[in-house]
Parts: C-alpha cells; structure tokens; sequence
C-alpha cells in the first residue's frame, strides 16, 4: 500500500515530461511566430512598392507615347511627315514597339518589328480617343520576355471623323527580373531573419528564464533541516520577489509548524509515558512478592485510573486531528447562548461553591452552532477559570450584543493571570503556562487547543488577555449567524 | 439471558466473558465473523457483542447478514474505529449501540441495560433501599423517616443512582444523565456533587448506601 503511494508520488512528479510544455521553448516559438510575421508583411509589402512603382513607370512611358503619336495623328492631314518621323524615332528605343491602324485592323506605321513581336498578343481594348490610355497588359511572349501593351484610338486631323488604333508595347523584361530577383532576395532575407530570430529567441527564453531556474535552485537546497534559510535575501527581478517572499511566508509557517509539531511529539510522548511508567512500576512492583487482597485492589484502581487518562488523551488528541483536517462534522442547531451557558454554569455549580468562587452570567444571544460542542468550549474555559481563581474571586461569563457580525463571549476571571510570555503559545498542544501547577491530575495542557478548534470548526476566532495580578479574559468570537 | 460475544483478541473476549458472567449473563463467544453469525443464527440470543474488525468476516457484514436473513437480535457494536461514518454506517446497518474502544466496563454494561430495555420499562414512582425513601414524583427523600432536603440538581443525582440501584454508574455516565453534558468533560465536578450529596443522606447516618468503586464510579446499594 505505502509502496504504491510511493510510486505514484514519484510518477507523478517525474513522469514524462512534454517538451512542448517548456515556457522556453513556448516563449521561443511566440518569438519566432512574431519575428516571421513581422518580417514576412514588411518584406511582401516592400515587394509590392516596387513591383507597383516598376509597373507605374513603365505605363507611364506608355501613355506618354500614346500622346505623342496622338498628336502626330492630328497633324497627319497637314504634316504627313510627322507621322513617319514619329515612329520612327520610336523605333530607335530598343524595346519598344509601336504601331498605328486603321478602323478595320489594316497597318498603317509600325515601328521595325512590330509585326512578329506582338504576334498573339491579346491587347486591350483601344480607349477613346479623349481618355488617356489606362488600361494596361502585361503579357509573356513565346520566348519568354514581358510585354506591357496598351491600345488607344487616335484622331486623324484636328476635326472630322477619321480615327486610327495604337497600339503600343514596351519589353519590361528586364525591370521584370529585376523585380522578381529582389523578391527571391528579400524571401531569402525572411529566412535568414527566421533563423537569426530563433536563435535570437532561445537566447533571449534562456536568459528570460534564467532566474526561475536559480529560484528553483534556491528552494531546492532547503529541506526539513534548513527551514531557517530564506530565499528573499537575494536581490530577485521584480516578477520574482513576490514569488520569494510568498515562499518565504510559507517557509515561516512550516517552520514554525514543524518546530510545533517535534514539540507536540516530546510533549505527547511525554504525556504517555507518564501514566505508562506508572501502569507498569505499579505491575511490577506488586507481582514482586504476594500480597493482600486490598493492596492489589489498590494496584489495579490505580491502573484504572492511569488508563482513564490515556484514553482521555486519546479522545482529545483524535479530537483535535480531526478538528485540524475539518473532519468533524458539526451538528448546528440554532442555541438559545444564555441557556446554553447556565447548563454549563450549572454544571460547574458545585465546584463554584465549594471553592468559593462567584459566577456569573450576563447577556443574552442567539447562536447557530454546534451544541455539545459549544458547552465543551464554555465547559474548559469555565474549568480554567475555577481552577485558577481564588477563593473569594469572580468569574464572569457576559454575552456581548452583535457586534459586525460576530458574537463575543468573554469569561473573564479575577485569578492569578497569566506571564505575557505565555501568552503567544497559551493555545498550543500541551502548552502549560504554570508548569508548577501541571501536577494538577486531569489536566493535559489541551483545553485551550480544544477551545481555539472548536472555534475554528465555527468560522470564530478565540483570544486572550491576561496580566499577572489582573486576572484573565477569554473572548470567544463566533460568527454571528443566527437570522 | 444470553449473551453473545464475537472478538477475536484473546484478552478483550476474556474480560469480557468475565465481567458478563459476573453480571449475570450466560456468555457464548466467537472468534472470528463466520462463527459468530453462524451462533447467532442458530441459538436464541437476547443480544450480540460485535467487533469491527474480525477475521473471515466482518462486523458490518455479519450484521448486514443477520439482517438479511431476518434475525432482530440486538446488536452493539465495539471498535477501535470512530469516524463519523463508521458511526452512521452501523447504527444504518441496524446495529443498536456503538461503543468504542478504549471504553469503561460499567459503560458497556449500561448500554447493554439500555438497548435489553429499550421500550419494556414503566419508570417507578417511589423507590425503597434500606431506610431511604425516594418518592420521584413529588420529588421528596426521607431516611430513616425524616425528611432529607436536596437541592435539584442533588435530587436528580440520587434519582440516577436509585433507579439504577446495585449498578456502578461511571462519572461520564452521570455528567451525561444529570447535567446533560455528553463530553468527556474532565474535571472532578461528579466527585464533588457526589460528595456533597453524601453529606446529606449519608453522612449523618451510621449506615453509609453511596459507595464509590474505585476508578470506575459511584454505585448506591445497600451493602
């Protein structure tokens, strides 16, 4: 049974572990998403602003053209040379064609080989003879260069209605390469930029995480012998320090619950080996040689006794364990507290009188809490009270009004009152403020415990004031939850 | 009447068989579940002392068991556990009581009184031990003929011992009957009512009716 417990532990904190699950890979593959998509906009949109700023330049020529041989075409009935003179100082640009027909597709000009160049190309349709020519084709020949082609209608002389097609291409094959050199360039600078920004983005995880690993380092040298070490001594990154001093509070509370719970320990083992000396001296002794009849009588009444008080420690330690792991169940009923409190006052009635002690009750409220264990309360603190009031003194017990939603209950007594020094561990295990006084046969040093988890079972809160001299009050803070 | 007791630790199911003998019952034991039911289906028992934890077959089974098959005998559980739910869980099995261990002998038997009266007794209205007089209704005690005032509180103590005259009443036991305390309160207030209720019937009287037993508690008899 252990060993499964065992093994699951270990499986549990050592099992595989997922790679992907690293916050430095995870932090490093956000950066290289980021990197590349940054990149990847930047580069295509610089891509484009040239590609567009290419393709603009080369139309623009175009349509400075197309109004060139425009204006030749207007003059052509007064300057027939014009035209010619036109075109062919078109045909001086190495790459650019051009070509003037008639209304049914008959050449009139053309720059030297226009013909076979354009042959196939599907040009767009001719604008009118007012608007400037926009529309714009690119086309890949047969052999494999680019063509921008355009097509307009011109106007034959300056009125009437005679008008011819241009139609006009410019080889954009080398600003076409160049275009898509750059493109394979910048795609190849994308890549580079992954590459750099991964390992940017390691290095930058790495480091980033860097000061988790030294925390965990930090906290890894500290086990159950090196509570007293701290981790917020170190000068942490600020997303840190809360984490440092958290764990530094919660490396205060064990440490002070284990230096608790070793002291429990000593004082319970303690507690037991009283009563189990006594069992077995008392045995033993009276088995040594016979004896009469009543001495073992006396023997095994004093074992009786004994095992009342073990059993009695048993009862409040289970008690109290089951109180700590919220096991209890409380059975809440709503309470009259006055009746609650005389049933305890009447208890202790006799006890009052015989000591001498006053007690009294004062106030009223209504309570929704568990009864047996609300009287168990009442009834150690009461007992406390007498046994540390003198005769001639007083115990009170006063049920304050609501107060903000709680409800006090104070017992104050006119006893002895308590060194100040005790008073931090007063509510403690065993804890025992009159060490002298501890000889008293039934007490265990547990009453008080009992009182503060009976009231932490109720959501209360239970505090003490005392000075030596000035007697002791107890106040008992139950949330106030009768409606 | 016949008694019943399945336990399987060799010293507990002594003492026991002991004590109950003395008390006056006939005792059968078990040591282990299968004997025990297979007992307390064949023999007429007026109850059934059962442990939790027993070898072959436990407590809760044997129980369920006996249940199943119809026998009402009664059933008081013993265990060394207490959880709430071990609680609920016998008393929804059917059992009558439940004791746990470490517990006080005279507390068994009073629960055994409990659970063997359960719904048979008429409570008396006037009680005689020796020259004491109890009259319960009008709440009056005499001995020896005069009149013995008691406060209330006094009244219901010696009531709790007369109406269980001859039975060893644990301090527990009486907290619980008298001041309605059902803790284990731990303090000597018993002892001092006790005392205190002495000085009245008793103390004047050569012949002393409240007598303590040692370790275990108080008991009025006319010895």
């Amino acid at each position: 049974m252990s060993l499964k417990i065992a093994e699951q532990a270990t499986g549990s904190s050592h099992g595989p572990r997922r790679w992907w699950s690293s916050i430095t890979f995870r932090l490093t593959l956000l950066y290289v998403l980021s990197a590349a998509g940054i990149l990847t906009v930047c580069c295509v949109l610089v891509y484009w602003m040239l590609a567009r700023n290419v393709d603009d330049l080369a139309g623009q020529f175009l349509e400075d053209e197309v109004h060139d041989i425009r204006a030749a075409l207007r003059e052509l009935p007064n300057n027939p040379q014009g035209m010619d003179a036109e075109i062919s100082m078109e045909g001086m640009y190495p790459n650019y064609y051009a070509r003037v027909m008639d209304g049914q597709g008959r050449e009139f000009e053309a720059t030297p080989h226009m013909g076979e160049v354009v042959e196939g190309f599907q040009f767009p349709h001719p604008v009118k003879v007012t608007e400037p020519p926009r529309q714009f084709v690119k086309t890949r020949a047969r052999d494999g260069r680019w063509y921008l082609l355009t097509s307009a209608w011109g106007q034959v002389g300056h009125a009437g209605d005679t008008q011819m097609v241009l139609q006009v291409a410019l080889d954009v094959s080398k600003e076409e390469r160049l275009v898509q050199n750059f493109g394979r360039r910048l795609a190849g600078v994308v890549l580079l930029g992954l590459g750099l920004s991964a390992a940017a983005g390691v290095v930058v995880a790495g480091m980033g995480m860097r000061p988790l690993a030294k925390i965990t380092a930090a906290t890894q040298r500290i086990g159950p012998t090196q509570l007293h070490e701290r981790i917020g001594s170190t000068h942490w990154p600020q997303e840190l320090t809360a984490l440092a001093e958290a764990f530094d509070g919660m490396l205060d509370r064990l440490e002070d619950s284990f230096a608790r719970l070793s002291q429990f320990s000593a004082d319970m083992a303690h507690e037991l080996r009283t009563p189990i000396n006594n069992l077995m001296g008392e045995a033993e002794v009276s088995l040594s040689k016979p004896r009469t009849t009543e001495e073992y009588q006396h023997v095994l009444a004093s074992s009786l006794e004994e095992c009342g008080r073990l059993s009695h420690l048993i009862d409040s330690m289970l008690f109290l364990a089951r109180a700590e792991n919220a096991e209890t169940e409380l059975k809440r009923s709503a309470l009259d507290v006055r009746r609650e409190i005389e049933v305890v006052r009447e208890f202790y009635d006799v006890v009052a009188e015989e000591q001498g002690v006053e007690v009294a009750c004062t106030g009223e409220g209504q309570l929704n809490a568990d009864p047996l264990l609300f009287r168990q309360a009442l009834a150690n603190l009461l007992s406390n009270a007498l046994q540390y009031t003198p005769r001639g003194g007083k115990v009170r017990i006063s049920v304050a009004p609501p107060n903000g939603g709680w409800m006090d209950i104070d017992v104050t007594d006119t006893g002895a009152g308590i060194d100040p020094e005790h008073l931090p561990r007063i509510f403690d295990r065993f804890y025992r403020a009159d060490r002298s006084r501890s000889q008293y046969p039934q007490g265990l040093g547990l009453g008080l415990a009992i009182v503060k988890s009976i009231l932490a079972l109720h959501g209360g809160t239970v505090a003490i004031k005392s000075a030596p001299g000035a007697g002791t009050t107890v106040v008992l803070k139950f949330p106030n939850n009768a409606s | 009447m016949r008694i019943l007791v399945v336990e399987d630790e060799p010293k507990t199911a002594a003492y026991l068989r002991n004590g109950l003998s003395e008390g006056g019952y006939v005792v059968d034991c078990a040591v282990d579940g299968e004997e025990g039911l297979h007992l307390a289906q064949t023999s007429a028992y007026d109850l059934v002392i059962l442990d939790v934890m027993l070898p072959r077959r436990d407590g809760w089974s044997v129980i369920a068991e006996l249940r199943r098959t119809g026998k009402q005998t009664p059933v008081l559980f013993l265990t060394a556990r207490d959880q709430v739910h071990d609680r609920v869980k016998g008393l929804e099995l059917g059992a009558d009581d439940y004791l746990v261990k470490p517990f006080a002998f005279s507390e068994l038997l009073a629960r055994m009184h409990s659970v063997l009266r359960r719904g048979s007794s008429r409570p008396v209205e006037t009680l005689k031990l020796a020259d004491l007089e109890i009259d319960f209704p009008r709440r009056k005690v005499t001995r020896a003929g005069k009149r013995v005032d008691l406060t209330a509180k006094e009244f219901d103590l010696l009531s709790l011992l007369a109406r269980r005259a001859g039975e060893i009443l644990s301090r527990t036991i009486i907290a619980e009957q008298v001041w309605d305390m059902n803790f284990d309160s731990n303090t000597n207030v018993v002892d001092v009512a006790v005392r205190r209720l002495r000085q009245k019937i008793d103390e004047p009287f050569a012949k002393k009716l409240v007598h303590t037993v040692r370790g275990v508690g108080y008991v009025l008899e006319d010895r």
